[in-house]
Parts: C-alpha cells; sequence; structure tokens
C-alpha cells in the first residue's frame, strides 16, 4: 500500500513546523499580554486595599505609635509595605519620622527589613537599605558600608545615602575617599543630599577631601564646596593659587576671589594656555579689580577664545571706578574687532538687564 | 526541485530565521532593560536631581517659510518644563513672512551680539533678542537647509546642552527632565534619545500615562511596526546606531567637534549619532549613547499611503547614508558590539533586507509559476515569513505592556493585536518595496 506523504520534503516541513511554532508562540505571547494586564489589574486592586489599610496605620502612627493598629504584613507584601513606607518618610519631618520609625519597631518589621538587606533581588534590597537609613539602624552599618563600597552604581549610592542617614560625620569620614572617586554616584543627586545635611555637617569633611585634592574627583568636590561654610571653604581654595598649576585646581581657586590681596594670581593666570582658566582670571578680576587692572582686561578682551573675551567684557563692566562713556570711549577706540564687539554686547545686555 | 532552486529556498529560510531571531533577541534584551527600569524607579531616582547642578540646555527651533507654525512652536518651546533653559529660533533664510511674525509675537529687536563661529554655517545676517522673554532669541540667516540652520543654533548656543526641536514631533512638557537623566546619571553620555510614541493626534494627548489609541488601522499598523523597533535593545549594549525622527538631546562639545549635522544626507540626527559612535570609539574614549524608553516624544502618522512611502523612502535612504558616510565603524580596533552586531546587523539586514525579501519572494513565485517550485514549497516559506513577523510583532507589543501600558484596556490591546496580524499580510511587504525603491534610487544618485 503507498503510504501519505503529508510533506513533499524536508524543506517544506522544517519551514511549516517553524510557522507553526512561530504562530503558536506569538499567540502564546499574545496570552500573555492578556493574562497580565488581568494580572496587574487585579493585583493593582488588591494593593489598593492593602495599602488603604496602611495608610491608616501610618496615619495613626503620626500620632501615637502604640497604639496604631497595623495589618499583618505577609512576605510578599513587605517590599511594597516598606517602599510605601519610606515613600512617607521622604517628606516627613525629624518627629514624625522617629514615630513612624517606632511604628516599625513595634511591629518587628526592622528586623526582617533588616534580613533584607541580603537579598540579591535589587528591589528588595533597595526598599531595606532606604528604610535601614530611614531607622538610622546601626546594626545595619557595616552591611551598608559593605554595600556602599562595592555594589552597583545605584545600590552602592543607596546605601552611601543610608549610611549619610543614620549617622552623617561618621559617614562622611568613611565615604571620603568613594565621594570624589565614584563618578556613578551622580554629582547633582549626591548635592541634595550635601545640601541636605547642612554646612554645620559637610564642612569639615569638605575640607579634608579639598586638602587631600584627589585625583580623579577634584572637581566632583569642588562643585560640592559649595554646601559648604563659604569662609572657611574659600580660604583653602584659594590658597591652590600659588600651588598648582593644574587647570581644574585653579579654576576653583579663581571662583573663590573675594579680595584685591588675591589679585596678582588672577592677573598671572591670565596667561595660563588653558581658556577656561584665562576665562575664570577674567571673571575674579571682573569682580575684585579696579581700572589698574584695565590693560590685563583689555588684553583678555581680544583672547581667540568667545567665552574668555565674553567674561573679559563683563568684568570691565563690573569693574570698580569705570564710567559707561569710558566704556564707549574704549569700545570705539578698540583697534581689534572682536574686542569692539564683544564689548558692544556686554554693554547691550547690561542695557536690556 | 533543481539544486538552484533548493539553495534559494534554504536561503530565505535561513534569512527569515536569522533576522527574525535577532529582533526577537533585542526584544528580550529591551524587555530586560525596562523592566529593570520600571521596577527600580521610584527607588532609583532618589535623592532628587539638585536643580543648581542640572547642566542647562539650548532648545534650536529650525523654521524656514513657516510663517503660519513657527509662533506656536517657539511657544511650544518656552512652555516647557526645565529649571534652565533657553531657546535659539534660526530663521533659515525664510521667503515668506516668518521673521514678521516672530518679531510682532514675541518683541524681537536686533541685538549686537557676537557670533561665534565653530561650525561652519552659511552668513548670519542678525542675532535676534526677546523682549518679552529673556531666554527666547533668533537668528536670522541666509538659506542653508535645516543641518545648516541647526548647526547655526548650536553655534548660537550658550548652554552645554542641546535639543534641536522638529515639528515632526512633540515633546511632553517635562520632556527635558527626562532627557537630561542619562546626563546627570553618567558624565560619558554624548547624546539621550527618545524612543517615539504615535499619538492620535500626533501628541499622545498626554502629560504622562496612558494614551488614546488612534481610530484608523492605518495608523494602529504605523503603531505596531514602531513598537518593533530595537534601539532600546541596542541600547544596552551602547550600539545604538540608527537613531531617527525623536528627541535627542546632544552634548553640545561633542556636537562642534564632530563639526555638526551634515547637509548632505537625508536623516541628519541618525548620520550624526553614527559619527559619535564612530569619533569616540575611534579616540578610544569611554561614551554612551542612551535611549530614553519613557513615552516622551509623541509624533503624527502619515495620513496617507503616499506620505508612508515618502517617510518609509527618506529613511531607508537615510540610513544608507549614514551607514556609508560610516564605514570606518566597520573596522574599529576597539568597536565592541557597534562593531561586530550593530553595523553588521544594520548594514545588512536593514540596509539589504528588504531587497533581500522581494526579491526572493518575487524569485519564488516565479520558479512556481515556471513548474520549478512546488506550491507547498512556496505556501510553507510564505507562512513561515508571515508566522515570525506575527511573532516578532506580538513581543513589541509585550514590551509595551511590560513597560508604560501605555494601552492598558483589553479592547486597545486587542485591536493591537489584530494590527500586528495585518501588518504582516501586506503593510510590511509594501514597505519593503519601497525600501528597495529608495535603495536602488539612492544607488543612482551617488
Amino acid at each position: 500500500m503507498e503510504r501519505t506523504v503529508l510533506f513533499p520534503d524536508f524543506q517544506t516541513a522544517f519551514a511549516l513546523t517553524i510557522a507553526s511554532g512561530a504562530f503558536v508562540a506569538g499567540l502564546l505571547l499574545l496570552a500573555a499580554i492578556a493574562l497580565l494586564g488581568t494580572v496587574r489589574g487585579w493585583r493593582r486592586r488588591r494593593m489598593a486595599a492593602i495599602e488603604s489599610g496602611w495608610r491608616n496605620a501610618l496615619s495613626q502612627a503620626v500620632e501615637d505609635p502604640q497604639g496604631a493598629a497595623l495589618p499583618r504584613i505577609g512576605v510578599r507584601d513587605l517590599p511594597h509595605f516598606l517602599e510605601a513606607w519610606n515613600r512617607m518618610l521622604e517628606s516627613a519631618d525629624a518627629e514624625t519620622a522617629e514615630r513612624l520609625g517606632t511604628l516599625l519597631s513595634l511591629h518587628g518589621i526592622d528586623r526582617r527589613a533588616l534580613r533584607m538587606l541580603g537579598r540579591r533581588s535589587t528591589r528588595l534590597k533597595l526598599a531595606a537599605i532606604t528604610a535601614a537609613g530611614h531607622l538610622r539602624e546601626q546594626r545595619a552599618w557595616e552591611q551598608l558600608e559593605a554595600l556602599a563600597q562595592n555594589a552597583g552604581p545605584i545600590t552602592s549610592f543607596a546605601a552611601a545615602r543610608a549610611l549619610l542617614r543614620i549617622d552623617a560625620r561618621r559617614a562622611l569620614d568613611t565615604l571620603s575617599h568613594a565621594i570624589p572617586a565614584r563618578e556613578d554616584w551622580p554629582l547633582a543627586r549626591l548635592a541634595s543630599v550635601f545640601e541636605a545635611l547642612g554646612p554645620a555637617v559637610v564642612t569639615n569633611p569638605l575640607i579634608t577631601m579639598l586638602l587631600r585634592r584627589p585625583r580623579p574627583g577634584l572637581d566632583r568636590v569642588v562643585k560640592l564646596a559649595r554646601f559648604g561654610q563659604p569662609e572657611k571653604i574659600s580660604s583653602i581654595v584659594r590658597g591652590w593659587l600659588g600651588s598648582s598649576t593644574d587647570p581644574d585646581v585653579l579654576m576653583a581657586a579663581l571662583a573663590c576671589i573675594e579680595d584685591r590681596a588675591d589679585l596678582p594670581w588672577a592677573i598671572g593666570a591670565a596667561d595660563h594656555p588653558e581658556w577656561r582658566v584665562r576665562m575664570a582670571a577674567a571673571r575674579a578680576i571682573g569682580k575684585v579689580g579696579s581700572r589698574e587692572e584695565l590693560p590685563v582686561l583689555l588684553q583678555l578682551l581680544r583672547d581667540p577664545v568667545w567665552w574668555v573675551r565674553y567674561h573679559a567684557a563683563h568684568g570691565l563692566i563690573r569693574l570698580e571706578g569705570l564710567q559707561p562713556h569710558e566704556l564707549e570711549a574704549l569700545r570705539e577706540g578698540a583697534r581689534d574687532s572682536f574686542a569692539a564687539d564683544m564689548l558692544g554686547q556686554a554693554l547691550a545686555e547690561r542695557r536690556w538687564s | 526541485m533543481s539544486g538552484v532552486v533548493l539553495v534559494v529556498v534554504w536561503f530565505l529560510i535561513a534569512y527569515l530565521l536569522v533576522l527574525n531571531g535577532a529582533y526577537l533577541v533585542l526584544s528580550f534584551v529591551a524587555m530586560k532593560t525596562l523592566r529593570d527600569k520600571v521596577t527600580l524607579r521610584p527607588l532609583e531616582n532618589l535623592p532628587p536631581v539638585h536643580q543648581a547642578l542640572v547642566q542647562p540646555v539650548t532648545v534650536i527651533v529650525a523654521a524656514r517659510d513657516d510663517a503660519g507654525h513657527v509662533v506656536d512652536r517657539v511657544r511650544t518651546a518656552l512652555a516647557l518644563d526645565y529649571p534652565q533653559f533657553e531657546v535659539v529660533v534660526v530663521n533659515d533664510g525664510s521667503r515668506d513672512t516668518t521673521l514678521e511674525a516672530l518679531r510682532e509675537a514675541f518683541a524681537l529687536e536686533a541685538f549686537p551680539e557676537v557670533y561665534w563661529r565653530r561650525i561652519p554655517v552659511k552668513a548670519v545676517r542678525t542675532i535676534y533678542h526677546s523682549r518679552l522673554h529673556r531666554n527666547l532669541r533668533v537668528v536670522d540667516k541666509e538659506r542653508g537647509g535645516t543641518a545648516d540652520a541647526i548647526n547655526a543654533g548650536v553655534n548660537t548656543s550658550r548652554y552645554p546642552l542641546v535639543l534641536a526641536l522638529d515639528p515632526r514631533w512633540m515633546l511632553r512638557r517635562d520632556g527635558l527632565r527626562v532627557l537630561v537623566e542619562p546626563f546627570v546619571d553618567d558624565p560619558a553620555t554624548l547624546a539621550a534619545c527618545s524612543t517615539v510614541r504615535i499619538g492620535a493626534d500626533g501628541s499622545g494627548g498626554v502629560e504622562a500615562g496612558a494614551a488614546d489609541l488612534p481610530s484608523s488601522l492605518f495608523t494602529r499598523l504605523q503603531i505596531v511596526e514602531r513598537l518593533r523597533e530595537p534601539l532600546l535593545g541596542w541600547a544596552r549594549r551602547n550600539a545604538a546606531l540608527a537613531v531617527s525622527g525623536c528627541a535627542i538631546l546632544l552634548r553640545k562639545d561633542a556636537v562642534v567637534e564632530a563639526m555638526g549635522f551634515r547637509g548632505d544626507v537625508l536623516v541628519e540626527e541618525m548620520e550624526l549619532v553614527m559619527r559619535l559612535h564612530r569619533l569616540w570609539r575611534e579616540k578610544c574614549e569611554r561614551y554612551a549613547v542612551a535611549v530614553v524608553p519613557d513615552p516622551v516624544c509623541w509624533t503624527r502618522a502619515a495620513a496617507t499611503l503616499a506620505q508612508l512611502r515618502g517617510e518609509r523612502m527618506r529613511w531607508h535612504v537615510g540610513l544608507a547614508q549614514a551607514l556609508a558616510a560610516n564605514r570606518g565603524l566597520s573596522g574599529l580596533a576597539h568597536g565592541g558590539a557597534v562593531r561586530w552586531l550593530a553595523y553588521p546587523f544594520l548594514g545588512f539586514f536593514e540596509r539589504y533586507g528588504p531587497a533581500i525579501e522581494v526579491l526572493g519572494f518575487l524569485l519564488l513565485a516565479a520558479m512556481f509559476v515556471l513548474g520549478l517550485l512546488p506550491g507547498m514549497v512556496f505556501v510553507a516559506l510564505v507562512a513561515l515569513a508571515f508566522a515570525l513577523g506575527f511573532l516578532v510583532s506580538m513581543s513589541g507589543l509585550l514590551l509595551e505592556e511590560l513597560s508604560f501600558r501605555l494601552y492598558p484596556r483589553w479592547g486597545q490591546a486587542l485591536r493591537l493585536a489584530i494590527a500586528a496580524v495585518v501588518e504582516n499580510l501586506g503593510y510590511r511587504q509594501l514597505v519593503a518595496i519601497w525600501r528597495v525603491d529608495a535603495l536602488l534610487r539612492w544607488w543612482q544618485t551617488r
């Protein structure tokens, strides 16, 4: 008897098998999309119900942590609870934070959060790290320190922040090498932390970091230095004027000049090969200089770099003792057309402001 | 079947498997990226960014003979929500009343500003400042094309990051805050590109959150087509090359070093991003080109077949031009994923793929008509192409579901799924034919 051959050749069978598989997989993905939507909706409704219980307890705890009735929190719900708790703590004042912390201790959640620090999931770990910071949890110090030194950018930064919450001075001491060196810790976010800590806390650690002049990372420390006490920071930074030729260091030092006594350094920097230093020199001279510094600023006004000329022109306008008609005369008399144009722009900008 | 026919059949099977397999892998890589991002975002974004240390942005609006819309475009730019930004409008030698419209709407006055010509562009006539908005300037220059106008904007810019606002898309009000995040988190970032979404009216109708799904099937086909784009998958390996039609925030010093946008290519932003990859890899310096998955940039779908054809042909020629201009990427000593994966993939599958597909199936059809190929084999290959295309489209939909859930309702998901089926029954083939046409025209004009 002759056998019925469904597919005449191998390539047809192969193509049709793969096509069927792909089509079924596509349908499975469609089912997954539908299922995901359903599960998400169900989970959202469930979490909304649970969270309303938590919110009530947290609100009660702000008044009376002992009397607040916190529903039992299962293992699966703990990360969600900690995230909600962390969110609330982000904007809480010290007293509220303490009461909300007491609520956690009374229900043993602080210990459960500590155990979560060792979990592999980044999400769980982050929730636990943030909670440990809010709880000022000294028992977590060593673990957090290890995470801050070694873990990936997000986890290590969260751990550093938690350490700063627990004991800012000790943490700044511990992290004084990491803060300049770890470029994966976003400076703009670190700045928010430094601002929140306040000048009284951050000034001395900043001075320690500045004196060390870390390479690389000095530029980061210099940018953070604005959150320290200006009088203490600037005296150190100005001290670099005579002891460094590094452009970043010089720029930072020139930005801190507040006194005519430092002018010779600024005038010396006007010939620096790096244009950013010459630009900083023009700004410094404009800030504290007088008519005596006119020749230096006129020299900078002829600089080949646009930004140097721009700041030199604005420096001339700020220069003490120089009258508007003298500036106009300088512009009209300038033999260098670039210089004249730039001075014209600066004068116009002043008129418009 | 003869040996030649067998070779053609197996080549097509292998081609379809590798192409769609690569798309699937990229889609799953993107899923992982998105999942991490969406899950961790509430925690990783703490503490907030300090406003004083966020880099300010120059938004460039290039306008040519656009008197009817330019004022609205500038107002939209001025309404962006960002701590410090300026808007530089470049009037590219308009022959209509574009400049007058701007002058009247924003109380412009000629200003004696010294123009810094870092990138060579056509002559700048006048720079205007606005009496109403301190952060608005208008550059009036001789006609030189879009790239030339944007370069003039870069030259005029005072800030370290630049974004060229394009009339083809709409940026969400807080879009700059989202786009700047890669620069905040990694100082080595050269560019941050948004992915593009198609909205019912070109804006998505959203500040943030769910979007309306357009009622037209033609538009939904384009949405599904966008969802298949593997840009986010490439970005995980810092290999996002084919960036186009979206908001791209760029580091100005990098743009200047690369000598700006090129005027002799059709998709300027794609060529520039590829060039940045090439230059930084040649220098062996660490850099990043980030892709922001958040739905911050919306575009209007093509309304007619002719418009769609124009868009797709432009994109394909732009891709071919960018790849040809940056051939050096294929021979880089430290080319990484760009050299070994992204560039060859784009060069072979994206550039020549449509031609292979169209020619392959035409050849099969011809062989079938001539009786050289059994009908069953032909049907099997068509079924394979359809099923694999459907699977890739569904993976794109799943990606959307896992991430921002712009279309959360059942009905929306179902209508998109139908579009994913229909897309493989003619739409993709039509686009492939247009792309082949574009490739042929490009070859002729080279």
